[in-house]
């Protein structure tokens, strides 16, 4: 039918681990006792046999969906699970620093509007016209290299793997 | 037509491409079936045990093309022991024997040995197509005997497969003289490819227009490839993983910048969401996505991604897109004509799809009709309102990964909601079905849906009638599975001759008993029923009275399989 989960499960039983399937002998059984209790709408308890796990879980073919190749990604996905991209930012002249996901902004005018409310500042940057001179700051970052470059050069998609954090700098500093 | 010269009609049966109506042609006469049988090229045998293959060289000498399944389909999810069947060496036997001009060869579900692929490469100087779907019992040495005796190859697509992967150098087999490669998908394999030679045959072919690449092919390697390749239109991409420095990745958008052709994209076995945002380039002209092997790509980064593919038509992805995600796929791909929401792992939060996310896409894609949905539940009310939005379903597959679920608000059976769907999607012609369900779905199945060819069906159904229901109303049933239902011998021997005129029945962990299969057989000369025994609870002198674990029947022309192994047994 398609596929995903090597391990069935569903989400109304609780259970914290997911052992693996029991000996064939002992398997027709325990799915024949299985069907019989969902026909007559029973909720599924796990007193019905010895095993300590609920039947449903024992289902090495519920649901109906291929094992593969998802066998071989189970540990990936701790590793990919958050989608974020926390940066520090840092403020000249101040010493205590802010930290900020820069996957939660949809590009480069989104994030100088956070940072301007969180700094209370205006932050420039090379594609704005500049209006009021003083009292203004430039966006900068620390790329993988260990550059400091003006942020807004590069395209936001190009920006986002390189960056490693973030200085706010007096515009007349530069 | 009697009066015109055979070649004249063979002529005009050129223009006749699909099997379907081949088959009418060349049952109108016999000067008509001559002439068809020796001009077809292209055969597709839905059960290769339906037929000898001798027979199907002896009626179409000209083949060039087969298409050959093997396994019953419940044997993806486990339900069908290792080394059932499905041998495929007897064909490629046979038609190496027979000297056949075989060009392509599609396989599914079926096993094929690495004799059988070494024979196919030197046996058929004009192969040209090896497609093969969930298939195993071959190695990447098999593979490499394709690679370095297929002069012409154009197409190499393994798909799904399990192939034992003994990390030779198979990519590095192909001949500096081989230009021809038009597809070739590789993604399924486990280990390593040499890969400066998938570089270099990538360069050396300018017909390249589709490539799927598999984990161990990294982003680096990726950007060299579509810089050689900017004219593909099917990518697959393979590993896209973490921490690229600025300079590869920088390559990377600007090779892709090149690739204007993009129009299917799959993959991303690996991922880190924060490089995604490159292929945004390519999603305004993608019509077809497949996430569904890409656990990392979720959430925010999965929603505006897709944002962007406002031309997509078919759509594979993890149900933890969640309905939110779903609500966006709704409101931007208006085009969307095939979605399937895959059931990720239960590991992996709350983010499964319920029967919001149904209705938002029934409601705002319009040429949606084909879907294949697992969710966390269902209601009559959601399955009502897609019957109306939506009644043009061909291909209807809902799974509740709780399989006996009632609807979530009233605790009914989803009787009604199902039978919403048959009712309204007169053209239905594959159904599966999950959640609490009683004999009346049936009554509507068979009432309603006329053009049912596939249905699928688990723990539902109360009595016999359920199942007769079905075999009596479904006229055009070809293919019908069941399991864990309390359908037992009065259904299974109300109207034998009806599975003369199906491909195959599936049913197991049901109340047929070995008698009502003994009975079966014995009246159905033209059926293989296979009963597959796992444990040694039964054995042949056993009681008749007991059930049957499964069982498995097909019509066939060619009596029983002489391949079968030790646990099944044809009655």
């Amino acid at each position: 039918m398609g596929r995903g989960a090597a391990s069935s499960s569903s989400s109304s039983f609780e259970s914290s681990s997911y052992p693996s399937v029991s000996s064939e002998s002992s398997f027709p059984q325990l799915k024949r006792d299985l069907s019989t209790d969902l026909r007559l709408g029973l909720s599924i308890s796990t007193s019905q046999q010895d095993t300590p796990s609920t039947p449903s879980e024992q289902l090495s073919d519920w649901p109906p969906s291929k094992p593969f190749p998802r066998k071989a990604l189970e540990s990936e996905e701790n590793e990919c699970s958050s989608s974020t991209l926390f940066v520090k930012v840092y403020m000249e002249g101040i010493q205590i620093g802010r930290k900020l996901n820069l996957l939660a902004h949809d590009g480069y005018h989104d994030l100088i509007q956070t940072l301007d409310q969180m700094f209370n500042t205006n932050i420039l940057w090379p594609e704005m016209d500049v209006e009021n001179s003083g009292h203004c700051h430039v966006l900068t970052y620390e790329d993988k290299e260990g550059d400091w470059l003006i942020v807004g050069d590069v395209p936001w998609e190009m920006f986002l793997p390189s960056v490693r954090r973030l200085k706010i700098t007096r515009a007349d500093s530069l | 037509m009697n009066y015109f010269p055979d070649e004249v009609l063979e002529h005009i049966f050129d223009f006749v491409t699909s099997q379907r109506d081949r088959n009418s042609v060349s049952q109108v006469c016999k000067p008509w079936y001559k002439i068809e049988s020796s001009s077809r090229q292209k055969v597709f045998v839905g059960n290769c045990y339906a037929i000898s293959p001798e027979r199907v060289i002896e009626r179409f000498p000209g083949l060039k093309s087969i298409t050959l399944k093997g396994k019953p389909h419940f044997a993806d999810f486990n339900l069908v022991p290792h080394d059932w069947g499905g041998f495929v060496h007897p064909w490629i036997d046979a038609f190496a024997r027979n000297n056949m001009g075989l060009e392509e060869l599609k396989l599914k579900r079926m096993v094929i040995s690495d004799d059988s692929l070494e024979l196919i490469s030197r046996s058929f100087a004009n192969f040209k197509s090896l497609v093969l779907v969930s298939c195993e019992g071959f190695s990447t040495d098999g593979l490499a005997a394709i690679a370095s005796n297929c002069s012409f190859l154009r197409e190499l697509d393994l798909q799904e497969n399990d192939v034992e992967d003994h990390r030779g150098h198979w990519l590095s087999c192909f001949p500096d003289t081989c230009t021809s490669l038009v597809s070739l998908n590789f993604a399924c394999l486990k280990g390593d490819v040499n890969l400066a030679a998938l570089v270099r045959l990538v360069a050396r072919s300018p017909n390249l227009r589709s490539l799927r690449l598999n984990h161990a092919v990294p982003l680096d390697i990726l950007q060299k490839i579509l810089m050689r390749a900017p004219h593909l239109v099917d990518l697959g991409v393979g590993s896209y993983v973490h921490d690229p420095d600025s300079e590869t990745y920088n390559k990377l958008v600007t090779a892709l910048r090149k690739c204007k052709s993009v129009k299917s994209l799959s993959g991303f076995l690996e991922a880190a969401p924060q490089c995604l945002p490159a292929f945004h380039l390519i999603c305004p002209n993608l019509t077809s996505l497949n996430l569904s092997y890409a656990p990392g790509i979720h959430g925010t980064e999965l929603r505006k991604l897709i944002r962007h593919c406002r031309k997509l038509q078919r759509l594979w992805i993890l149900d933890c897109i969640g309905d939110e995600g779903l609500e966006v796929v709704a409101a931007t791909c208006k085009d969307l004509q095939e979605i399937r929401v895959f059931p990720s792992d239960p590991f992996v939060g709350n983010a499964a799809v319920t029967e919001v996310g149904l209705v938002a896409l029934s409601s705002g894609c319009p040429k949606l009709h084909s879907i294949l949905y697992f969710c966390q539940q269902m209601t009559n009310a959601a399955l009502i309102t897609v019957a109306k939005n939506s009644p043009n379903f061909t291909r209807f597959r809902l799974c509740i990964l709780d399989p006996t679920k009632p609807d979530a608000v009233t605790n009914q059976p989803l009787d009604e909601g199902f039978g919403a769907i048959v009712q309204s999607c007169k053209g239905l012609r594959r159904l599966s079905m999950s959640g609490l369900l009683t004999d009346q779905v049936f009554l509507y199945i068979g009432m309603y849906a006329e053009q049912l060819e596939m249905i699928s069906i688990a723990f539902a159904g109360d009595t016999d009638k359920g199942m007769q229901y079905l075999l009596n109303g479904c006229k055009k049933l070809r293919k019908l599975e069941i399991r864990d239902c309390p359908f037992g011998n009065a259904a299974l021997l109300m109207d034998v001759g009806k599975y003369e005129t199906m491909r195959s029945l599936w049913m197991s962990s049901c109340n047929v008993t070995l008698g009502g299969c003994k009975s079966l057989a014995k009246k159905m000369p033209m059926l293989n029923v296979e009963i597959i025994n796992e444990t040694d609870q039964m054995d042949i002198s056993a009681d008749d009275e007991q059930k049957v674990e499964k069982m498995f029947l097909y019509r066939t022309l060619a009596g029983r399989r002489k391949d079968a192994p030790e646990f099944v047994w044809t009655l």
